[in-house]
């Protein structure tokens, strides 16, 4: 297991975004489609799945080093240009782990093109709505407020971390440069979250998930509030065989809070025979 | 240099522990805290406040757009133009404004400008916000990130739809119309002046310099804590060759006079503290969302995203701090002429917006306000930047040419009410 992944750039070519790829383990393809906050670090599941799986982490523009927003216009070009990343990185039928946004990006991408996604996982995806449970507010609370959505507890390293950049935005102007730049990447990387999900992240997935044909996991947090548990039983009744795990004792962000279950959930699932 | 009467319109009953019960004044706020009882009441006498400025010779009476807000009662301004349009036939309208990539299709403000323009005898000022967070993003669910992309479609649609005189097909990325044609069009020729309300990026002054309109700085910090940012305003007029008319610019102040400095704090403070600590309690947390701001202007260090707080407008300040900050200008009539003139040197605004109705402030001490300002005020600053044309003014119909209010009624109603013919 190596915990320093590799960092490689593809150029889509003229007019489409540069997608800065991490790479870690030998083995069969794992694309893993982040969630809101980015892979701030080769952390949560990702060591972990990168023992039996070549990972892919591909991220979308406006993280680390990806570029071009600009050219993914709506929602069927983002999932488009899911299929441009596996197309340059000459990845067939590969195993899609998505975590929040990128859960909805890769149910949406299994409902586009069922032939090509050879196995499924979403971990507390996005893209569903019922008005009884409302996902919260990614884009109208501040980031002390939305940590309280995202973990079960506030005190692991990760919620701490979270709560720590709060710091940034004081009412003084004594940031330093690192910091600014810090802000700077976070608005970045947010603002291309806020172009597909904003205001209400949902735009259809419900009625297109019967089209999934891959073998589907639904992961959730147990005490997941940012989007309430209720959403695995739409998604296990909408997809065809579909299975739901729940981790105990977690919240929104499993992976940083319950790494150790959460990826022997999906290990265990990558081994399963197709049905 | 002119001024214009400005109205917010703010519900006056927020309960006294309003910032301790709820959020925010804006978005989330119960609307069980209104009472459209007293709300009629209230944009009643919004509207005489309005109207007794026009009659007091304001060059101008102004509203403005805010939805699901506590300070600001005017979710459609347009609605109030076309009463104030009716009852007044002096001062200029001017909507300040529409957030134009609210409207679908962006037509719909073509339209009501044009119509309000016919309507006063081409009084109107049109004003083209990009809008809030709070307003466009948060009430009106508008994509921050989209939003600009958005807003230049609508104007560049709206003001082709003024222009032109044979229907269009409008393929745009946001608004596909087979044909545009409008009717009516307005009276001022080629268009109404067009005021852009901004807090300060140097995207919107290049807009607005670009296309010849007028930039409207609003900030509730007064005219001290303006000097920087106006002053980055005139750098980059002057780093764009354009000159430096004072009517380019606009400032909005928040003023109060009494018959003394003393009797001004005395009568004004409940509702200047209304204002500044209940008015202005807004939520952080939805005043950035991202995307709203391009990143040179949160580089820029203008406001950070997602959460910041140095937003400064006057709150937890004594009456002393704010007026001594400038960021009211309150006091006897020679105190605040001595400070107009002051800010408007210092800024070198040719228009100025003036609140004389400012957060909780009933009928008669605003209208004894107004009255103070029209007539101990005004005629000492008014030929202020008179050596300078103000290109921003609209091109109304000679004042002898407006139709008033009921007068046709009067003209007919001899004939139309006399006895009926009996046949023979």
């Amino acid at each position: 297991m190596s915990d320093t992944p590799r960092s490689v750039l593809l150029d889509l070519g003229a007019n489409r975004p540069t997608i800065e790829v991490l790479e870690g383990g030998e083995g069969p393809p794992l694309l893993f489609l982040h969630g809101a906050g980015g892979i701030a670090a080769w952390e949560g599941a990702l060591p972990l799945l990168s023992r039996d799986y070549h990972v892919y982490a591909p991220l979308l523009p406006g993280f680390g080093q990806s570029t071009g927003l600009e050219y993914i216009e709506d929602q069927l070009d983002l999932f488009l240009h899911g299929f441009d990343v596996m197309e340059a990185l000459n990845i067939d039928r590969p195993y899609v782990v998505g975590e929040s946004l990128g859960g909805w990006m890769a149910a949406e991408m299994a409902a586009l093109r069922p032939e090509h996604i050879g196995r499924l996982a979403l971990a507390a995806p996005v893209g569903l709505w019922r008005d009884e449970a409302p996902v919260a507010d990614l884009f109208g609370n501040m980031l002390h407020e939305l940590a309280r959505y995202l973990f079960h507890d506030l005190n692991c390293a990760a919620a701490q971390r979270m709560l720590s950049m709060t710091q940034l935005f004081s009412n003084k102007d004594d940031r330093t440069q690192e910091q600014i730049e810090t802000i700077i990447g976070m608005s970045r990387g947010f603002r291309t979250v806020a172009k597909f999900l904003f205001p209400i992240p949902e735009n259809g997935l419900e009625r297109r998930l019967w089209r999934i044909k891959a073998p589907t996991l639904v992961v959730w947090g147990e005490q997941d509030r940012f989007i309430s548990p209720v959403y695995a039983e739409i998604f296990r009744e909408k997809i065809e065989r579909a299975q739901v795990v729940t981790i105990p004792n977690s919240g929104h962000l499993i992976g940083l809070e319950s790494p150790e279950p959460y990826a022997a959930a999906l290990l265990s699932w990558g081994r399963e025979e197709p049905s | 240099m002119k001024f214009n009467w400005f109205h917010l319109m703010p519900y006056r009953w927020l309960p006294e522990d309003f910032r301790e019960r709820y959020h925010g004044v804006w978005v989330d706020l119960p609307n069980s805290l209104y009472d459209p009882g007293r709300g009629h009441t209230l944009y009643n006498e919004y509207l005489d406040m309005l109207e007794y400025a026009d009659q007091l010779g304001f060059d101008a009476i102004g509203v403005n757009e805010h939805h699901q807000n506590g300070y600001g009662l005017m979710p459609s301004p347009n609605l109030m133009a076309a009463a104030l349009a009716r009852r007044t036939s002096k001062a200029m309208i001017l909507v300040l404004g529409n957030s134009i990539a609210l409207y679908n299709p962006p037509t719909r403000v073509a339209e009501e400008f044009a119509m309000l323009d016919v309507l006063s005898g081409g009084r109107l000022i049109a004003g083209f916000p990009v809008g809030t967070p709070m307003d466009v993003n948060f009430c009106y669910g508008q994509n921050p990130v989209t939003l600009r992309d958005k807003y230049r479609e609508a104007h560049d649609l709206i003001l082709k739809a003024w222009q032109e005189r044979e229907p269009f097909a409008w393929n745009g990325k946001y608004t596909k119309l087979r044909y545009v044609n409008l009717w009516p069009q307005p009276i001022q020729k080629p268009r109404p002046p067009i005021w852009i309300p901004g807090t300060g990026s140097i995207e919107t002054w290049d807009f607005c310099a670009e296309r010849g309109y007028n930039y409207s700085y609003l900030s509730f910090s007064g005219y001290k804590r303006a000097r920087k940012v106006l002053a980055g305003y005139w750098e980059r007029m002057a780093a764009l060759g354009k000159e430096a008319n004072p009517y380019s610019c606009t400032f909005f102040q928040q003023v109060c006079i009494s018959d003394t400095d003393e009797a001004c704090e005395r009568e004004w403070w409940p509702h200047v503290d209304y204002f500044f600590n209940k008015c202005l309690h807004l939520y952080p947390g939805m005043m950035g969302p991202p995307g709203y701001m391009t990143e040179a202007s949160i580089r820029a260090g203008v406001v950070a995203q997602a959460g910041n707080t140095s937003l400064n407008m006057g709150m937890n300040k004594s009456w002393k701090e704010l007026t001594e900050g400038g960021y009211i200008i309150a006091g006897s009539p020679a105190t605040v002429r001595q400070q107009i003139e002051e800010l408007a040197r210092s800024l070198r605004c040719g228009h100025l917006g003036v609140a004389l109705h400012i957060g909780s402030a009933p009928m008669e001490l605003t209208n004894r306000s107004t009255y103070l300002f029209a007539t101990e005020v005004l005629p000492h600053v008014r030929s202020i930047w008179n050596e300078w044309e103000d290109h921003w003014w609209p091109k109304a119909l000679p004042a002898d040419k407006r139709e008033q209010p009921g007068s046709h009624n009067a003209a007919v109603q001899a004939r139309a009410e006399r006895p009926k013919e009996v046949s023979a």
